[in-house]
């Protein structure tokens, strides 16, 4: 039973690191804009068919797709925030609405493209056994857990020290008042968008790498992606991984101590019961009033 | 021009307008309401093909009707499956070809019932499809036959205990609890793994049939995307299992082509082996037109299609013949049918189901298909023990 538990806990840990890449891009804006981006599991999912595309056609490593990922998703993030910034009322509905809208084009141009085939990876190295004692995974899931703990690390250091970091969260925090300090929202809400895209192409390759790819998967990417961003409290960066790994390792022992039919549920009831005794999340800061 | 070249030319007309209007009645709608996109995008699609393939033989080897497609995407989703039915019948379509899952086709034969159109399916196996008294409802294919040649090849390999992986979907569950019960009923000791159709991880799973089951054969009744997730899983921990199958969509030859370190000794349910050698006038002709239109080797989900639908081109040619297609005549001759098809016997009882349908037993083996059980049928012994790992 011991050896059960610790396999679980390391497949709910690893787990938890590809949940974090996935929600990082969505917390990020929704942190920043409090713009909820229905669209950004399908962005992953571009990354990683570009991926698949990479892959397939020349034949190398899905890690040498990143650098074409990071420029292609993040053109479509850029997009995507050229239709967001035209909203003039109500913003927050009305981008639900509207990145709803991008996500259903995303599919369908996948499915144009790539046609409904089930697509993943086809490299050896990436699916071969990286085994720890009596621990076992995939090389492609410790590799990108580690990617996934650095992108967090950087995203947080970007956003507390660097200037335009500052920028978003100033915006973030008061739109108007940044604007009187000389901060463009416009532009640092772009910026915002352009490293969701950035961390969207990492999350995709890696999806690629280890799981399982086709055209309809980026709505349950972005539900994922956004029970994390909740889970974790909104803005909390250091939270996604927390509240990833949590979600993460409550799934596996679900698995291990219950039933396998029962994860999913698992995952929603944490969630709820979060939301229920810590209404900001794990790590979200309280509103203030007025 | 004089009076009697007048008539000859009224006459002439008169006949080529005759004609005209007799080549309009004899083109005859058949509604496809299929899922083109969500998740069951792949198997609509490849169902699809081979629908279009019995409408381009059947047109070209019946001279005397013609079957033309209307084709409505139900967008995996049963409220549009049924928006999707009454669309076809607004568009006066004589029968409905086509559905996949069976919480999608339930509604969408519902709706077409009630519009008193026949609907034909190869896409669900929940057996409250036949249970629930449609009467306009048919289909060719059912778990009994899956059943019966998964527990067939676990029999003929002398299986004492089987882990069975299975998603919490209607008719994979269906499948799953027969087979378990069969199994039970011979005395094989069952484990029984549910998982969501959600999850993406299966370590913790097969570490559970590593560790705890230690069961000598795996058996997963899913789809494609959770064979892929499981046989990954188990190419991790590698648990001392002496033989691994599932059921539809795996003893394929896309699967063998894609995933070719994960196939290896596999086996799952198939029609025919692959390469594939078609020895009927019926095979061939589908074979020929599914290469024709494209580009590629026939697959199993392309025969399904086209077997139900050819069967429902000719149940409709036969009602016009007797003029009773707008009085239920096509339902009528469906019941009718009996006949041999690519898929084996086809008859349908009194529920619209095929007693007759059974599935063969195929394993990865080298890269192709070959069929190992039953015995009459088998191409080559199974490889066993054999896992991909």
């Amino acid at each position: 039973m011991t050896e059960l538990i610790m396999q679980s806990l390391y497949s709910g840990l690893l787990q938890g690191g590809s949940y974090a890449l996935i929600a990082l891009g969505l917390a990020l804006v929704f942190g920043a804009m409090k713009v909820i981006n229905l669209a950004h599991g399908e962005l992953v999912l571009l990354a990683a068919y570009i991926g698949y595309t990479v892959e397939s056609k020349l034949g190398v490593n899905p890690l040498l797709a990143i650098p074409v990922a990071v420029v292609l998703v993040t053109l479509a993030s850029a997009g995507i925030y050229l239709l967001v910034g035209r909203i003039k009322t109500n913003r927050e509905i009305n981008s639900l609405t509207l990145t709803y809208g991008v996500g259903v084009i995303i599919t369908n141009l996948a499915l144009l493209i790539w046609s409904a085939d089930v697509r993943a990876t086809s490299s050896s190295w990436m699916q071969e056994a990286f085994v720890v004692g009596p621990l076992y995974s995939m090389r492609s899931e410790v590799l990108f857990f580690g990617v996934s703990v650095v992108l967090i690390a950087g995203l947080w250091w970007w956003l507390s020290r660097s200037w335009y970091g500052r920028a978003v969260r100033a915006v973030s925090s008061n739109r108007d008042a940044a604007k009187l300090m000389g901060i463009n929202p416009g532009f640092t809400e772009l910026v915002s968008f352009i490293v969701a895209g950035i961390m969207a192409a990492f999350a995709g390759v890696a999806l690629f790498s280890y799981g399982v790819i086709t055209p309809s998967f980026g709505g349950v990417l972005t539900v994922k992606a956004f029970i994390i961003t909740v889970l974790a409290g909104i803005g909390s960066i250091p939270g996604v991984l927390i509240g990833a790994i949590l979600l993460g390792i409550v799934e596996a022992l679900t698995v291990t101590l219950a039933s396998s039919a029962l994860q999913e549920l698992a995952g929603m009831g944490l969630f709820l019961l979060v939301l229920f005794v810590m209404p900001n999340g794990l790590f979200g800061a309280a509103r203030r009033r007025g | 021009m004089n009076k009697a070249r007048m008539i000859a030319v009224a006459a002439v007309v008169a006949s080529a307008a005759a004609a005209m209007g007799a080549a309009r009645a004899d083109e005859l709608l058949v509604g496809v309401e299929i899922p083109l996109t969500g998740p069951l995008a792949r198997v609509g699609m490849g169902t699809q093909e081979g629908i279009r393939v019995a409408a381009d033989v059947f047109n070209k080897t019946n001279g005397k009707h013609t079957i033309k497609l209307v084709t409505v995407d139900d967008e995996s989703a049963p409220a549009k499956a049924v928006a999707a039915v009454e669309k076809l019948a607004s568009q006066n379509v004589v029968a409905i070809t086509g559905g996949y899952g069976s919480n999608n086709i339930a509604p969408a034969a519902d709706a077409a019932g009630k519009l008193d159109l026949v609907y034909v399916s190869s896409g669900g196996v929940d057996d409250s499809l036949v249970n629930g008294g449609r009467k306009n409802f048919f289909r060719i294919n059912n778990t009994a036959g899956y059943q019966k040649a998964l527990v067939g090849l676990l029999g003929d390999l002398n299986v004492k205990s089987v882990s069975i992986i299975h998603s919490t979907k209607e008719a994979t569950q269906g499948l799953a609890t027969a087979v378990q019960k069969t199994l039970g009923g011979k005395g094989v000791k069952i484990e029984m793994h549910a998982f969501d159709p959600a999850i993406t991880d299966f370590k913790p799973i097969i570490n559970k049939v590593k560790l705890r089951d230690r069961s000598e054969f795996i058996v997963m009744v899913g789809y494609e995307n959770d064979y892929v997730g499981i046989l990954r899983a188990a190419r991790v921990l590698k648990p001392s299992v002496k033989g691994i199958a599932g059921v539809w969509s795996l003893a394929t030859p896309k699967m063998a082509a894609d995933f070719p370190d994960l196939m290896p000794n596999v086996y799952g349910t198939a029609v025919l082996p692959y390469p594939v050698a078609f020895s009927t006038p019926d095979g061939k002709a589908f074979a020929d037109g599914y290469r024709k239109l494209y580009n590629k080797e026939p697959d199993y989900l392309g025969q399904f299609g086209y077997v139900q639908s050819m069967l429902l081109f000719e149940a409709i040619a036969r009602a016009a013949d007797k003029g009773t297609l707008k009085k239920g005549g096509v339902a009528e001759e469906m019941r009718k049918t009996d006949r041999q098809t690519l898929i084996g016997r086809v008859q349908f009882n009194a529920n619209g189901d095929n007693p007759n349908f059974t599935q063969r037993m195929g394993q990865h083996q080298g890269k192709g298909v070959a069929l190992v059980w039953p015995k009459e049928s088998a191409t080559a012994k199974p490889v066993y023990p054999g896992v991909p790992w």
